[in-house]
């Protein structure tokens, strides 16, 4: 009982403390920044599945990822189909492992525009998200409620040719910095693709996207769910697991 | 020998019937050989014509590492200031005009096509007012109009369309990535439908106007490649050298269609040996027809000739007579023969063969181009007449050595 | 009467040997000639009808009821049990051999770029039941079954600068519609028959593929062939019928006249062929009449003295008929008989025209072998006695027309 009384209190410091900036307005760039704060471990370990849908029909993939900061990730694939295929990304390349195959697999250029496993989610969106603010100007659009949650509205227009969406929208949690839906569009505002966060859950005391729907918009028959049921965060990973040489393992 | 000639002369227009009936032999023979010659190299042709007039041109420049990254349509590695190329090659009298070639999705709506849909495709963006004269796509409107400057719109191949079920009108979407990378949404309307008798274009062709492309994709002014026409008996690889020498390197590069197209002429490549066979048969009928001819109407005169050598006239004398007239009346049937040729070649080459009644059990709406055309051969012509001249010439020394050698009462009597 | 002038026909065929023979010899040729070209024809036909048949379609091919709707989206899924098939198959007259084959676009990752190139799966044991299979190699050996081997098209392999015993990586997509990468050595060169295969197919044993694009026990297609004289379309519909009655499902099933585009071009090809056939009989007519009436003409004053002796006209005419008709069916005879003889020869050896390719880098062995029509060689032995016999009637009727006095004079 005590417990919880002091946890309560003390997240209400903590909301006591936020107040003032978010009084006095949080500028776009600090929302920015607070989300890929918020959405940024030291390291983390996530167990999850990927359901996709195409004309075909669904298909489920199951995974577990380890992920060091923002920029270093391995994935592997867990589900019979693709068992022990996995994915690299280091800070400047993404590296496909296959079981069967005696070399690994580059990915650069165009061939980042692939779906990774035939999904909606490109190796490029794996890759892309690093350094928004410099490649996009963000202005705050105000505040607009999602689901039954308070949003930041932003839109981000690309300033370079060399990012996929031109511009984007995304409307992010007031109170845990999650970005709860985004629309992705060419410069003249066509939507491409769709990321809806259709639930979220706590892990220890993390509030994080669990279930989130990519959609191509303009494929009518195609989308990709993201749904993560495990989380820890802050754990302990040895660091060969980001090595290339560790990758064939 | 002024005698020779005349009196070889007197002899071809006094004996009018065999000298018609001997040309004739050699006349047709040389005709069909010719006509055959084209119809055969026009079915091996064919599949090169196919290519070089609406796939790869004659040849193309391209930036040095397209190549090698083709199958992915960078539009990174591209010419980024086609412009004066395009005129320097104008200046030297070579026909070229850029094109901007991408990859992307084409998205069909419900409200136009009945069902939702959304299919890999490549785009060609050209330069209407001067692809044309580079591809032969000219001739191969079967609705619609062709494609303006600078329009939002597109033409497709026939067979894409039965595909996607497409008419005049219809709008579809083109998701694509520009210069960069940057996902770009071009809505396009269809406003005409291509029948190009090359299957592989007419089953994915879309094409619409590069300065449109240019602004979507961002290309700047450039193009992804420039594609040249060379006329048909250029000697490709010479004018590629001098194109090249012409540009003089700046990252670019030019290829011959030889080169782009290994894959297409490995198959064409298989057919000419039996094409070979059957033009070697042709061409033993004919001679044989012709030396036969020859052979008869020379014998037939053997008495005549005994005639000559009783008046004193000299063994030499009367051989090359003879040997000038068989030339005579090769060059009378060579004459007409290729005369006969070059009209069934110009028949079979401009007019063609419709073999469309062949196609009719295919169950596709718009049918394919179906004719049939010869090529010209100018090598061929040229061998013919003087082979038909050379083999009656030839042919002649035979029989009359023979009956010179023969005393001059049993030539006389000959029958 | 009628042997007087048989007796006449052959005493003047023999009396003047060199002009029969000169007549006789183009008749002769014209008809061999034709009687080559149509089984060079004959013999194309075959070779592009038993390359379809082999590395193509089959004679009936089997596939998934959807494969060929959602083609373009490479449906890798769209399998057929190859096992059940194949028990319902065996219970079907008119079939002689089928085999497994599954073809998946691929790509192989070489020095960190990848090249698009076509992959087939195949029952190495069963092609060999089914048609020639060790003459696609080149060089090396085919793959054996559970190994990770391939057979690569040679000029392919060329572009990519592999040889026997590389190994490559091959990505694709799989069955369940996911992505995955395996690598192979290759220990064959092949020398595809068709020249589109060299350049971008490679081979590799059907139940690696299978694990490879995770399809358990399925394959793409089945190509059936059929025993001589069974009608394929009739069979391809009662194999559709069967299978459904019997295993509850329903298959694309077509002949291969049926899978459109391929054959339509063997058809347009023949077409040309005999198009070309036409001008040989055309020109071959032209030799043997023209022969024929030089011959009479030639006898102008021999015609004149028989007249002289009385003959009449109408005996005339049927002298000089009866003459050509000799000697154009001894002509022809020969003739044909030399054409005859020349294509079993030729058929059995086939005609190399490896030579005739070696302009390219890779060298394709293409032997033609041709194929002798029974109908066209006879309707050629009897063409040509007609047209002989028949070129004789114009000018021997004129000749029987003029004057004795006129006729002696006839230079």
């Amino acid at each position: 009982m005590r417990t919880k009384r002091t946890q309560k209190l003390l997240s209400l410091l903590v909301m006591i403390c936020l107040i003032p900036s978010s009084l006095a307005a949080m500028s776009a760039e600090e929302i920015i920044r607070k989300t890929d704060e918020m959405q940024t471990f030291d390291t983390a370990i996530t167990e999850g599945e990927l359901q996709i849908t195409d004309r075909f029909g669904t298909k489920i993939s199951t995974f577990i990822a380890w992920s060091r900061g923002s920029e270093e990730s391995l994935i592997e694939f867990t589900s019979t189909a693709e068992r022990g295929q996995k994915i690299l990304r280091t800070v400047d390349s993404i590296y496909l492992y296959y079981p069967d195959a005696q070399e690994l697999i580059r990915m650069q250029g165009a061939a980042l525009r692939q779906g990774m496993l035939g999904s909606d989610v490109s190796y490029e969106d794996m890759t892309g998200d690093n350094d928004r603010l410099s490649q996009y100007e963000v202005v705050l659009d105000g505040e607009q409620v999602i689901g039954d949650r308070m949003c930041y509205k932003l839109s981000l227009t690309a300033t370079t040719r060399s990012v996929p969406y031109p511009k984007e929208t995304i409307w992010i949690d007031k109170e845990h910095f999650i970005v709860l839906k985004g629309e992705y569009s060419t410069k003249s505002g066509r939507l491409i693709k769709e990321i809806d966060v259709l639930e979220t859950g706590r892990f220890d005391d993390l509030v994080l996207a669990t279930t989130t729907r990519i959609s191509d918009t303009m494929k009518a028959d195609s989308q990709t769910l993201m749904i993560i049921r495990e989380l820890q965060v802050n754990v302990p990973i040895d660091s060969r697991i980001f090595s290339l040489d560790e990758l064939s393992w | 020998m002024k005698f020779l000639i005349s009196l070889a002369f007197k002899n071809l227009t006094r004996y009018k019937r065999r000298t018609i009936i001997t040309a004739l032999a050699i006349a047709i023979g040389i005709a069909m050989y010719i006509f055959i010659d084209a119809m055969l190299m026009g079915a091996e042709y064919e599949s090169v014509r196919n290519l070089k007039w609406y796939e790869t041109a004659s040849a193309r420049i391209l930036d040095d590492e397209y190549w090698e990254e083709r199958y992915q349509y960078p539009l990174d590695l591209n010419i980024s200031d086609p412009d004066p190329i395009l005129e320097r090659l104008e200046a030297e009298g070579i026909t070229a005009s850029k094109r901007i070639v991408f990859t992307g999705d084409m998205i069909l709506s419900r409200a136009e096509f009945g069902e939702d849909g959304n299919i890999p495709v490549r785009v060609t963006a050209i330069d209407p007012s001067r692809d044309f004269d580079v591809f032969h796509f000219g001739d191969t409107l079967i609705e619609g109009r062709f494609l303006e400057e600078d329009e939002e719109a597109i033409l497709i191949g026939s067979w894409f369309a039965e595909d996607i079920g497409a008419s005049v009108g219809n709008w579809v979407t083109i998701i694509t990535r520009g210069n960069g990378g940057f996902y770009e949404a071009i809505d396009l309307q269809i406003v005409g439908i291509l029948n190009c008798p090359n299957p592989n274009v007419n089953r994915t062709l879309i094409m619409m106007p590069i300065k449109t492309a240019d602004y979507y994709l961002a290309m700047d002014g450039a193009a992804t490649e420039i594609n040249i026409r060379l006329p048909d008996q250029a000697e490709v690889e010479q004018e590629i050298a001098t194109i090249q020498g012409l540009l003089n390197g700046n990252g670019i590069t030019v290829m011959s269609w030889e080169t782009m197209a290994k894959d297409y002429l490995a198959i064409a490549e298989a057919k000419r040996g039996g094409t070979g066979m059957i033009l070697f048969l042709i061409f033993i009928i004919a001679a044989v027809g012709i030396s036969n001819t020859m052979l008869m109407a020379i014998f037939e005169r053997i008495r005549e000739l005994g005639m000559m050598r009783s008046l004193g006239m000299s063994d030499m004398k009367i051989r090359i007579a003879f040997m000038l007239e068989a030339a005579g009346i090769g060059l009378i049937g060579s004459t007409i023969g290729v005369i006969i040729g070059v009209i069934a070649n110009y028949w079979i080459i401009n007019v063609g063969i419709d073999f469309g009644f062949l196609m009719r059990e295919m169950d596709i709406g718009y049918r394919i181009q179906s004719i049939f055309r010869g090529t010209w051969n100018p090598g061929t012509i040229a061998v013919a007449f003087f082979a038909g001249i050379l083999i009656s010439t030839v042919v002649a020394y035979l029989p009359t050595n023979r009956a010179l050698k023969m005393d001059i009462p049993s030539c006389l009597r000959h029958q | 009467m009628t042997t007087r002038l048989m007796k006449t026909a052959l005493r003047n065929i023999t009396r003047n040997m060199r002009r029969s023979l000169l007549s006789g010899i183009a008749i002769a040729v014209a008809a061999m000639s034709i009687v080559l070209l149509f089984s060079l024809i004959g013999g194309m036909r075959a070779d592009m009808e038993t390359n379809l048949k082999d590395f193509y379609s089959g004679s009936v091919q089997l596939q998934h009821a959807d494969y060929e709707e959602f083609e373009r989206y490479n449906p890798v899924h769209l399998t057929v049990p190859y096992q059940e098939i194949t028990e319902v198959l065996d219970t079907i007259d008119g079939i002689t051999t089928y085999v497994p084959r599954t073809t998946f676009p691929s790509s192989l990752y070489i020095d960190e770029t990848t090249n698009g190139a076509i992959g087939v799966g195949v029952d190495f044991a069963q092609e060999a039941r089914y048609h020639d299979v060790e003459a696609i190699v080149h060089e090396g050996r085919l793959p054996s079954s559970g190994k990770n081997e391939i057979i690569m098209g040679g000029n392919l392999a060329q572009d990519l600068h592999l040889k026997i015993g590389d190994q490559v990586t091959i990505l694709s997509t799989t069955a369940a519609r996911g992505t995955n990468a395996i690598t192979m050595e290759i220990v064959g060169i092949a020398a595809f028959p068709v020249g589109a295969m060299n350049t971008s197919t490679f081979w590799a044993p059907l139940d690696r593929v299978q694990y490879f694009l995770r399809m358990d026990a399925q394959v793409q297609r089945i190509l059936i062939k059929t025993e001589e004289g069974v009608q394929e379309q009739q069979l391809a519909a009662t194999i559709a019928q069967e299978l459904s009655s019997r295993t509850g499902e329903t298959y694309d099933v077509r002949s291969w006249k049926q899978i459109n585009l391929m054959y339509s071009f063997i058809e347009l090809a023949q077409l040309i062929y005999y198009f070309v056939g036409v001008f040989f009989f055309l020109l071959g007519s032209t030799v043997i009449i023209n022969t024929t009436m030089m011959v009479i003409f030639e006898r102008m004053r021999e015609i004149g003295t028989l007249a002289a002796l009385g003959m009449h006209g109408k005996e005339l005419v049927r002298l000089f008929f009866l003459e050509g008709a000799f000697i154009a069916t001894i002509g022809s005879f020969v003739g044909v008989l030399a054409g005859v003889g020349i294509t079993s020869y030729l058929s059995r050896v086939g005609i190399d025209f490896t030579d005739a390719l070696s302009g390219m880098d890779f060298e394709i062995s293409s032997v033609l072998y041709p194929q002798l029509n029974v109908w066209i060689t006879f309707f050629v032995f009897f063409y040509s006695v007609a047209i002989a016999s028949l070129a004789t009637l114009l000018p021997s009727k004129r000749a029987a027309k003029i004057e004795p006095v006129e006729a002696l004079r006839y230079i």
